[in-house]
C-alpha cells in the first residue's frame, strides 16, 4: 500500500515512515507542512495520506483543512488524522466531506503499528476509523436528547464499535454475538437513522457521522 | 466685586436719594406750574416712587453687580434732578442745567452693563459717548456754558454758575443738535438692546430681558419726548411732554420690577438648586446633576464632566470622554482655587455670564461634589476592572502559548521517542527476553506521559475553545467529563475573554460538585448569560468565578440552587 506522511515533527515522521515501512507499506511521499501535501498527493495518488492536524504555516488546524481539501478533490484517496486533541468535532468534519475512506486517531497510538497498520487498510477500503478513546468518551456522555435516542443500549453500543472501525466480524467476536445477529443489528441501525437511501459503501460512515454528531 | 468699596453704596444711596427727593419736593411746590409731569401732587408723587423703587432695585442687586447698582442708583438720582432745570430751583439751578438729560445714558449704560456684568462691545460703547455726550455734553455743559438766564428774559432765574458768554443763537442750535442727537441714540440703543435679547440663550434671555425691555421703553420715551422739544430746541413742560414724563416714571418703575424679577429668579434657581442637594443627598442617581442643570440651563444636549487626577476627563457614569464640545457648542470650565474640577460642555453663549456660573457653581457646590466624587469612584472601578480584565487576559494567553509549546514541543517528542523504541524493539536479538520486556515497558511508560501530558495541555488551555469558541468548547468538555449536559448554547463567536470566563465558571462548577451540571446559554441584547445548574451551589465556593466574571464586567449569583452569570459581550 503506498502512502504519504504529513508531520512537522521530523523525528516522530521519519520514525512513523521506518515502522510503516518494516510493517511492508511504501512510504513515497514525506513533507512537513500542509502546503507541499496537496500537490504531494497529486503527484503521487498513494492509498492512504497520514496527515498531522496541526501543522505550518497557521499551526491551527492546517492539516484538517488540507485532509479535507484532499477528500474533496481525491474521493479515491483515503485520509488518516493523527492528533493530539480529542475532539469529535475534527472526526466528524473530516467525515463530512466524502464519507468513505477516512480515519482520525490520537497520535499516542501510533507506535501500535498494528492498530495503526489495521486502521490504513480498512481506510483504503472506504471505512472510517475512529479512536477508541474519543468514541468511549462519546457514549459515557450524558446528552439531553439526541438523534441516537431511537437507538436500544445494545444498537448503540454495537454503533460505537462500528466506529471504532471494526467489521461485523470482529463487532461479533467481541459482543459475544454470532455474525448474523450483528448484520441484523447493523442493518436495524440504518433503517432508524434512515440510512437505507444510502450507496451501501457509506451507510456505515454516515451512521458513524451521525454518533460523532449526537451531542 | 470689591467687598469694601461696595458696603457703603446702599447707605449713600438712600441717603443721597433722600437728600435729593427733598431738594426735589422743595423746588417743585415752590413753583409747581414748571413741574414738568405737572402741577397736581400725584405727578410729583409718580416721579417720586419710579426713583425710590429704583434705588430699592440698586439696593437689592449692589451684591452679586456693584456697577449695575451704581448706575441704577445714578439713574435715580439723575431723574429728579431733571426737575432742578427751573428758575424755582435756587443753589440747584447750574446742577439742573448740566444734568437735566443725565439719567437717560445713565439708565443706557446700566440695560447695557446689565446684571450679568457683560464686557461692553464696541457697539455699545460708541453709543455710551455718544449718550452722554449728547445728553450731558451737549445738552448739559456746553448748553450751560452759553445760556445767560437774565439776558434770554429770565428775570427770575438764579445764577448760571457755568456760564462764560451768553449766545442765545448758539444755545438754541446746540439744544437742536443734542435733542437730535438723543432721538439718534434712543433708537439705536433700542435696535442693539433688542438684537441682544433675542440673540441670547433662553436662559440668560429669562434673566435679562426684563430689565432691557422697560429700559427701552423709557429711552425711547425720552427720545420722542427730544423729537417733541426738536423745534424749540428745548425740553419743556407743554402737555405732551408731561404725558411723557409720566410714562417715564411707569418705565423707571418697571426696571425696577424687572431688577426685583431677575433677583426672584436668582433665588428661586438657588432654591431649586438647595433642593436638588436635598433629594440626592439620600440616593444619588448618576446623571442627576447633568439632567438638572440641563433643564434649568434649557440645553438638552449638555454634558457634565469632572477631571480626574490624572487629567482624564469623566462622566458622571466615570466613562472616560473627550473635553471637545460639538459644532456650535463651547465648553465652560469650573475651577476651585484655581484648579479644572468640572467642565460643562454647552451650547454656545449659554454660560458667557460670570454670574450665572458663579450662581451655579456655589448653590449646586454640594450636589457637584457629590456627583464628581462618584464619578472619580467609578471611573477608578472601571480603571480598576480594566485592569483585572487585562491581568486575567495576560493568564490566557501566557496559558495558551503554554499550550501551544507543550503540543508542537514535547507532545511530539515524546512521541517519536515512543517510535523510537518501537523501532528498537525490531532489533533486539529474539532471545533476549529481558530486553524485550524493558523496552516495552519503556514504551508503554512513554505513551502514558503522552496521554498525561495531552490532559495537561488541554487543562492549561483547550485549543477548541480558542479555535471553534463557546459552544464548540462546552460540547468537547462534555465529551470529556461525561456529567457536564450542555442544553442551548447559541452558536457563532463572542470576545474572547468573555468565551474563556463562561467556560471557566463551568469547569469551576463541575469541580464544585459531583452532580450532573447542565448548562443553558443565550445571547439577548448584549449581554451573555448562562444557567447552570449544580447541585447546591454557595457562595463562598464562587468567589474564583466570580473574579473570572467580574474581570469582563459581568455578575455571577446564586439563586435556586443554581449559578446565573451575565456578562456584557457586544464585541
Amino acid at each position: 500500500m503506498r502512502l504519504v506522511i504529513a508531520d512537522d515533527e521530523a523525528l516522530l515522521r521519519e520514525g512513523l515512515a521506518r515502522v510503516l515501512e518494516d510493517s511492508g507499506f511504501e512510504v513515497v511521499g514525506r513533507c512537513g507542512d500542509a502546503e507541499t501535501l496537496l500537490p504531494m498527493v497529486e503527484a503521487h495518488r498513494p492509498d492512504v495520506a497520514i496527515v498531522d492536524i496541526r501543522m505550518p504555516p497557521g499551526h491551527g488546524d492546517d492539516g484538517l483543512v488540507a485532509a479535507q481539501e484532499i477528500r474533496r478533490r481525491h474521493p479515491d484517496v483515503g485520509v488518516l488524522v493523527l492528533s493530539h486533541y480529542l475532539d469529535s468535532r475534527y472526526a466528524a468534519r473530516l467525515l463530512e466531506e466524502v464519507p468513505a475512506g477516512a480515519g482520525y486517531l490520537l497520535k499516542d497510538r501510533v507506535s501500535e503499528v498494528a492498530v495503526v497498520a489495521d486502521a490504513l487498510r480498512r481506510i483504503s477500503q472506504g471505512d472510517c476509523v475512529i479512536d477508541p478513546t474519543i468514541v468511549s468518551r462519546l457514549v459515557a456522555r450524558k446528552r439531553a436528547r439526541g438523534p441516537l435516542d431511537v437507538l436500544t443500549p445494545r444498537e448503540r453500543e454495537v454503533l460505537a464499535l462500528v466506529a471504532e472501525g471494526r467489521s461485523n466480524g470482529a463487532i461479533g467476536e467481541q459482543l459475544f454475538l454470532s455474525r448474523k445477529t450483528v448484520d441484523s443489528y447493523v442493518s436495524q441501525i440504518f433503517t432508524k437513522l434512515d440510512l437505507h437511501e444510502s450507496p451501501e459503501a457509506n451507510r456505515r460512515v454516515l451512521a458513524v457521522l451521525t454518533f460523532l454528531r449526537s451531542g | 466685586m470689591s467687598g469694601r468699596r461696595a458696603r457703603w453704596l446702599p447707605l449713600f444711596a438712600v441717603a443721597a436719594a433722600v437728600l435729593v427727593a427733598a431738594v426735589t419736593v422743595a423746588i417743585v411746590r415752590r413753583e409747581p406750574e414748571l413741574a414738568l409731569a405737572g402741577s397736581h401732587p400725584a405727578a410729583l408723587a409718580t416721579e417720586l416712587v419710579a426713583a425710590f423703587l429704583l434705588i430699592a432695585a440698586s439696593i437689592a442687586t449692589w451684591r452679586s453687580s456693584t456697577v449695575f447698582a451704581a448706575l441704577l442708583a445714578a439713574t435715580a438720582l439723575a431723574w429728579l434732578v431733571t426737575e432742578w432745570n427751573t428758575p424755582a430751583a435756587g443753589p440747584a439751578f447750574t446742577p439742573g442745567l448740566v444734568l437735566y438729560a443725565a439719567w437717560p445714558p445713565l439708565l443706557a449704560a446700566a440695560a447695557l452693563h446689565g446684571l450679568e456684568q457683560q464686557r461692553p462691545s464696541r457697539p455699545a460703547a460708541v453709543l455710551l459717548v455718544v449718550a452722554f455726550g449728547s445728553g450731558v455734553g451737549v445738552l448739559g455743559v456746553a448748553s450751560a456754558a452759553v445760556f445767560d438766564p437774565a439776558a434770554q428774559g429770565c428775570g427770575d432765574c438764579p445764577t448760571n454758575q457755568l456760564l462764560l458768554a451768553g449766545a442765545p443763537a448758539l444755545g438754541g442750535t446746540l439744544g437742536q443738535v443734542g435733542l437730535a442727537l438723543t432721538a439718534g441714540w434712543a433708537v439705536m440703543f433700542s435696535v442693539l438692546a433688542l438684537a441682544r435679547i433675542i440673540r441670547a440663550s433662553p436662559a440668560r434671555r429669562r434673566w435679562s430681558a426684563p430689565v432691557l425691555v422697560p429700559a427701552v421703553a423709557a429711552v425711547l420715551l425720552w427720545g420722542a419726548d427730544a423729537v417733541h422739544g426738536l423745534e424749540r430746541g428745548f425740553v419743556s413742560n407743554d402737555p405732551t411732554d408731561r404725558t411723557l414724563r409720566l410714562a417715564e416714571a411707569g418705565a423707571l418703575a418697571l426696571v425696577a420690577v424687572g431688577v426685583a424679577l431677575a433677583r426672584l429668579r436668582a433665588r428661586r434657581t438657588r432654591a431649586a438648586l438647595a433642593q436638588l442637594v436635598l433629594d440626592i443627598g439620600a440616593a444619588p442617581l448618576p446623571g442627576e446633576v447633568r439632567a438638572w442643570l440641563a433643564d434649568s440651563l434649557d440645553d438638552p444636549s449638555l454634558a457634565l464632566l469632572y477631571r480626574l487626577d490624572g487629567g482624564e476627563w469623566v462622566d458622571a457614569d466615570g466613562h472616560e470622554t473627550a473635553l471637545r464640545p460639538p459644532d456650535g457648542g463651547e465648553t465652560t470650565r469650573g475651577r476651585v482655587a484655581g484648579q479644572d474640577v468640572f467642565a460643562i460642555i454647552h451650547r454656545r453663549g449659554l454660560l458667557d455670564d460670570p454670574t450665572l456660573l458663579s450662581e451655579l457653581v456655589t448653590t449646586a457646590s454640594l450636589a457637584l461634589e457629590h456627583d464628581r466624587l462618584h464619578a472619580i469612584c467609578r471611573a477608578r472601578l472601571e480603571q480598576l476592572r480594566a485592569s483585572r480584565a487585562r491581568i486575567v487576559a495576560a493568564a490566557d494567553a501566557q496559558r495558551r502559548e503554554l499550550e501551544r509549546d507543550l503540543h508542537d514541543g514535547a507532545q511530539q517528542r515524546l512521541v517519536a521517542v515512543a517510535l523510537a523504541i518501537r523501532l528498537a524493539r525490531r532489533k533486539i536479538a529474539p532471545d533476549d527476553a529481558a530486553m524485550e520486556t524493558r523496552l516495552a515497558a519503556a514504551e508503554d511508560g512513554v505513551r502514558a506521559a503522552v496521554v498525561a501530558l495531552r490532559d495537561v495541555a488541554h487543562g492549561l488551555f483547550p485549543a477548541v475553545l480558542a479555535e471553534e469558541g463557546l459552544a464548540a468548547a462546552l460540547e468537547e468538555l462534555s465529551e470529556q467529563v461525561p456529567r457536564l449536559v450542555p442544553r442551548g448554547l447559541p452558536p457563532g463567536r463572542f470576545p474572547s475573554d468573555v468565551e474563556s470566563a463562561a467556560y471557566f465558571a463551568t469547569l469551576e462548577s463541575l469541580r464544585l460538585t459531583e452532580d450532573d451540571v447542565t448548562v443553558d446559554a443565550s445571547a439577548d441584547r448584549g449581554r451573555l448569560c448562562l444557567v447552570i445548574g449544580a447541585g447546591n451551589q454557595t457562595d463562598s465556593a464562587m468567589l474564583q468565578i466570580q473574579d473570572r466574571v467580574g474581570a469582563v464586567g459581568g455578575t455571577a449569583t446564586v439563586c435556586d440552587g443554581q449559578l446565573r452569570v451575565e456578562m456584557p459581550c457586544a464585541s
